[in-house]
């Protein structure tokens, strides 16, 4: 077997930069954990072996993770919270489709619907002069309240779903953008086979728990901790070699 | 003297061999389903010992006075089977083994089993491994999830809506530490004929940590860093031994 004390040292090192790979990962979910919608990911870590040379470990790709956020209710009818699968699709300013589940919408000056970060909701549908107020229903309707205290669906709302949520881009501002491993979006109903529903006047929480996420950062730590004691041990180890003549 | 140096080496390479093994072990404390590797040790090859006498007064006979171990080698690297802890991500492609059972993955080379059960759906359907390797279903088909609420059950069954859609090849060996080679990227190939797990079960929403003990890491560690620094006197020591020989011997006055 091939052995050196350098390439020893040099696992160590590739660990040690993973490490705070992953660090800077779950940095990234804690200081998300009160965006609204917002997914955390996952680092995932692979053992690598070259043609039988221990070689530590790589990154093999970023996950989001896909499980749903906690729903609080907020009583603004604006604001929408997917429960089940499904994002919004939003207008990015570069004329690019975006997706993303925060439902934190507004009214614009031009009355539409644009969410936290400005965004422009994709719908079909127009909101009248005369609306003080936009909601939705659970299938996707969307309702105007009038002036004169009634109401009237003025149009719909689609959810995007996709083959491999797990995959998508983070693209920042809580948006992310489909990528070939994803799949592309495909459209659906709210409320039908797959599709989540949109409930209106409730906020879903970023999908992070913070008694996990905290867990996941002491192992990080850990085991940090342990490889640099390895690093040291076998650099103690190459100066034993080096010394081993006594002058 | 010179067998004596060389013996003392050979203790040198094998803990720096096994410091190699260690850091391997280290790095890989965070990955699901891996499985440390143990390093042995074990004697190198013996010789037998002339009386030195007899040699030097060249004497007919030489008179045999027993063996010589020449130092040490790495033994056979071992893979440790035993259970890591499960830990719960509820990820529902996220499955964790109990008892000795293994997935079954198709990769280019091959076929290979593994314990890592970080699944995904990828973009058309098909169950993946992070690599991108296709997971086995019974007779080795490929497993395609089809829209819906997904489960999974503890013998591998797949269901869609309550619906029994698939069965993941769920196995186990009778010998894994005989049957399994460890390959590339954690996983084993087989030179022998798995079964149909009988006394494992798949949790869905959780992953099999790896076995690997940081506690048992730092013994092992001190454990290497006295044997090499005790090997590296003894080559100190006849380094000295030696140079003493050739100095004082043959001075006249």
């Amino acid at each position: 077997m091939a052995y050196s004390l350098f390439h020893t040292l040099n696992i160590s090192c590739q660990d040690m930069l993973n490490r705070m790979m992953d660090l800077d990962t779950i940095a990234n979910n804690l200081a998300n954990v009160n965006t609204v919608g917002f997914r955390g990911s996952r680092m995932n870590f692979q053992e690598l072996l070259s043609s039988q040379k221990l070689e530590g470990n790589t990154v093999n790709n970023t996950q989001v993770l896909n499980n749903q956020g906690v729903i609080t209710r907020t009583d603004n009818p604006l604001d929408w919270a997917i429960q089940g699968e499904g994002f919004f699709a939003v207008k990015l300013p570069n004329g690019e489709i975006g997706y993303s589940r925060d439902g934190v919408f507004q009214l614009d000056s031009k009355k539409q619907l644009v969410n936290s970060s400005g965004y422009l909701l994709k719908w079909d549908g127009q909101i009248p002069k005369e609306a003080t107020s936009v909601s939705v229903e659970n299938g996707g309707e969307v309702i105007a309240l009038l002036t004169d205290g009634t109401t009237k669906t003025i149009g719909k709302v689609q959810l995007a779903v996709f083959a491999n949520p797990t995959a998508l881009v983070n693209a920042g501002n809580n948006v992310w953008i489909p990528s070939e491993a994803s799949g592309k979006a495909q459209m659906c109903v709210p409320g039908t086979n797959g599709c989540g529903i949109i409930l209106a006047g409730a906020h879903e929480m970023a999908n992070i728990n913070l008694a996990d996420e905290m867990t996941h950062l002491i192992q990080v730590q850990r085991s940090f901790q342990v490889t640099s004691r390895v690093f040291q041990q076998t650099d103690t180890m190459i100066s034993e070699a080096i010394h081993i003549r006594k002058v | 003297m010179i067998k004596g140096l060389y013996s003392a080496v050979s203790a040198m390479i094998m803990n720096a061999n096994r410091q190699q093994v260690l850091s391997h072990n280290v790095s890989n404390m965070e990955v699901p389903g891996f499985k440390q590797i143990l390093s042995t040790a074990e004697d190198y090859l013996q010789t037998s010992v002339a009386d030195p006498m007899d040699i030097l007064e060249d004497r007919d006979s030489v008179r045999e006075v027993g063996m010589l171990g020449l130092g040490v080698k790495n033994g056979q690297e071992m893979i440790d089977f035993s259970q890591g802890g499960i830990q719960i991500t509820n990820n529902i492609y996220d499955l964790a083994i109990q008892g000795t059972g293994f997935f079954h993955i198709k990769t280019p080379e091959g076929d290979r089993y593994t314990r890592d059960g970080r699944f995904i759906r990828d973009a058309s359907g098909m169950l993946v491994t992070t690599e991108g390797y296709q997971v086995l279903g019974k007779n080795s088909q490929t497993i395609k999830i089809p829209d819906g609420q997904v489960e999974i059950g503890s013998a591998g069954e797949i269901l869609i809506n309550g619906v029994a859609a698939s069965q993941l090849d769920f196995v186990e060996f009778e010998k894994p530490e005989e049957m399994l080679e460890h390959d590339q990227g954690n996983l084993f190939k087989t030179n022998g004929t798995p079964t149909a797990a009988k006394n494992s079960s798949i949790i869905q929403g959780a992953l099999e940590t790896s076995n690997v003990n940081s506690a048992q890491v730092m013994t092992q560690m001190i454990e290497i860093l006295r044997a090499y620094e005790a090997a590296q006197q003894m080559v100190q020591n006849q380094d000295e031994l030696l140079g003493k020989t050739i100095s004082s011997l043959g001075r006249i006055g």
